[in-house]
């Protein structure tokens, strides 16, 4: 790849400004860093991965309103964690999270244990009641 | 986020640091660290004396529900492989508690010497949020604490220095996950002020051939990437063709979106070819770098037919899996050549 080959296309939305840095060859064939603006093609592939996460968000998010999913669920997609992984950041076992996600079983938690997922989740213990009424901007 | 572009800071201990941008994290910061003990080394040396090039496909380690195909080695294991062929002496350490690991770490910087952490990019919010996935294994360099808790240097990511809330640092720092950091931090506590940077290339590039032609493995160097190649030409069929894009999109994104200064780590390795080349004064070297750079050209090329494939997901494109994968083939094919040149190469070289 040559210099003006390294791709410099305009993807505020994704880089917010930031520039990623390319190896490329200068006229005389020797390397040299090249700051990239940014490039559509990974601007894409980034979209997709993190259209993925929202989606699966929001599906979860009208899932906690219409009472499928306890608010944990959601919470849980917002911080991109899976059971195991809560389980671990909040010292509850897996299985035992996974149970928590049920809105019936959720709504008995004792307040110790709801401390401990506040804490994981980084949000307050208001937060951990419910869910946003209208999806999250971007 | 900063607004006005610092790129040079003083340090507990009134020494001078300089931000300097790079194209990769690890190597980035393994430079960073090296020259603040004076030793100034490029980053495509770093990469190539730490023995970065590789390729692997991992089914079993999961990211985002997708199997990880890498472009290089297992993170840490540059800096690791680098100070040992450099003679430095390394301080590298895990904690258990995150106090400890905090207190370790601010004590340390207070002296004026600076750590690099290995982190959780979601909890850094001084990432665009685009960025953020749960991914641990993102490396940057703290330099002093300040009142909004650490002033840090990523070289990967910025191209100036930022600061970093002592919450995101421990909750980075300590993410639970796969490949958890567990607050590994490390630095150099001594430096070989002449090391045999000869020596060093020589024991990186053999090391390197051995990683991409010697593993009796079918998932690791170049025949990690004729499997690779093969389950991308029976995709379509096997698991549908939106699935199939899906994975695609995921071999990409480790190819090039995720700071590898371009082709997977590709362009890097042939800068370190021709850095070495004038090393030894060999032109055997220089034409392996102008052969890696075509090879870097092939898996561009790779990353765009891809990039075709999957933008036209939905109506069928004129690009197809076998073009794709028949790229991904002709890339092993070269490389396995490659490689095997190189280590023809290396026995002639005079250390």
């Amino acid at each position: 790849m040559k210099i003006n080959e390294v791709p410099q296309d305009d993807v505020p939305d994704y880089s917010e400004g930031i520039k990623k840095g390319n190896y490329a060859l200068d006229d005389k064939g020797k390397y040299v860093m090249v700051p990239s603006k940014g490039w559509v093609i990974d601007e894409m592939i980034n979209r997709m991965a993190y259209d993925e996460y929202r989606e699966k968000e929001e599906e979860t998010r009208q899932a906690v309103l219409a009472g499928k999913k306890s608010p944990l669920a959601y919470y849980m997609e917002l911080r991109q964690m899976t059971p195991e992984i809560l389980g671990k950041t909040a010292g509850i076992a897996a299985f035992r999270v996974k149970r928590h996600l049920r809105p019936e079983i959720f709504a008995k938690l004792k307040p110790s244990v709801l401390e401990a997922y506040v804490k994981a989740l980084a949000i307050t213990s208001e937060e951990l009641q419910t869910v946003p009424q209208n999806p999250r901007e971007r | 986020m900063t607004t006005e572009l610092i790129t040079q800071e003083t340090l507990a201990n009134g020494r001078t640091y300089i931000h300097r941008t790079s194209a990769h994290c690890e190597t980035g910061v393994t430079t960073a660290l090296f020259r603040d003990k004076g030793l100034d080394i490029s980053e495509p040396m770093i990469f190539g004396i730490g023995s970065g090039i590789f390729f692997g496909h991992l089914p079993f380690i999961k990211q985002t529900g997708l199997p990880i195909s890498t472009f290089r080695s297992i993170p840490g294991l540059v800096f690791k492989k680098a100070a040992q062929r450099l003679g430095v002496k390394v301080f590298r350490e895990r904690f258990r508690s995150p106090q400890k690991g905090m207190d370790e770490l601010r004590r340390v910087i207070r002296t004026g010497q600076i750590v690099a952490v290995t982190t959780n990019i979601y909890w850094l919010s001084f990432f665009p949020r685009r960025y953020r996935f749960n991914f641990s294994g993102h490396n940057f360099v703290v330099l002093y604490e300040n009142e909004n808790g650490f002033r840090i240097s990523d070289p990967a990511l910025l191209e100036y220095t930022t600061d970093c809330s002592a919450f995101d640092m421990e909750r980075a720092r300590f993410a639970r996950g796969p490949m958890e950091p567990r607050g590994l931090m490390y630095y150099p506590i001594s430096v070989n002020p002449n090391p045999d940077i000869r020596k060093a290339c020589i024991t990186g590039m053999t090391d390197s051939c051995k990683q991409m032609l010697g593993i009796p493995i079918p998932l690791f160097g170049v025949k990690g990437m004729r499997y690779v190649a093969k389950k991308i030409l029976i995709w379509p069929e096997k698991l549908g063709y939106v699935e199939a894009c899906r994975q695609l999109a995921h071999i990409l994104r480790l190819q090039e979106e995720m700071g590898t200064g371009g082709a997977g780590f590709r362009y890097i390795f042939a800068a370190f070819l021709q850095e070495a080349g004038e090393l030894f004064g060999s032109k055997e070297l220089n034409e392996l770098s102008n052969e890696m750079t075509a090879i870097g050209d092939v898996w561009r090329e790779f990353a765009v037919v891809s990039s075709r494939i999957i933008k036209n997901r939905k109506s069928k494109s004129e690009e197809t899996f076998e073009k794709a994968g028949g790229l991904m083939l002709i890339c092993a094919g070269r490389e396995e050549e490659l490689f095997k040149n190189l280590r023809d190469v290396i026995g002639k070289l005079k250390t």
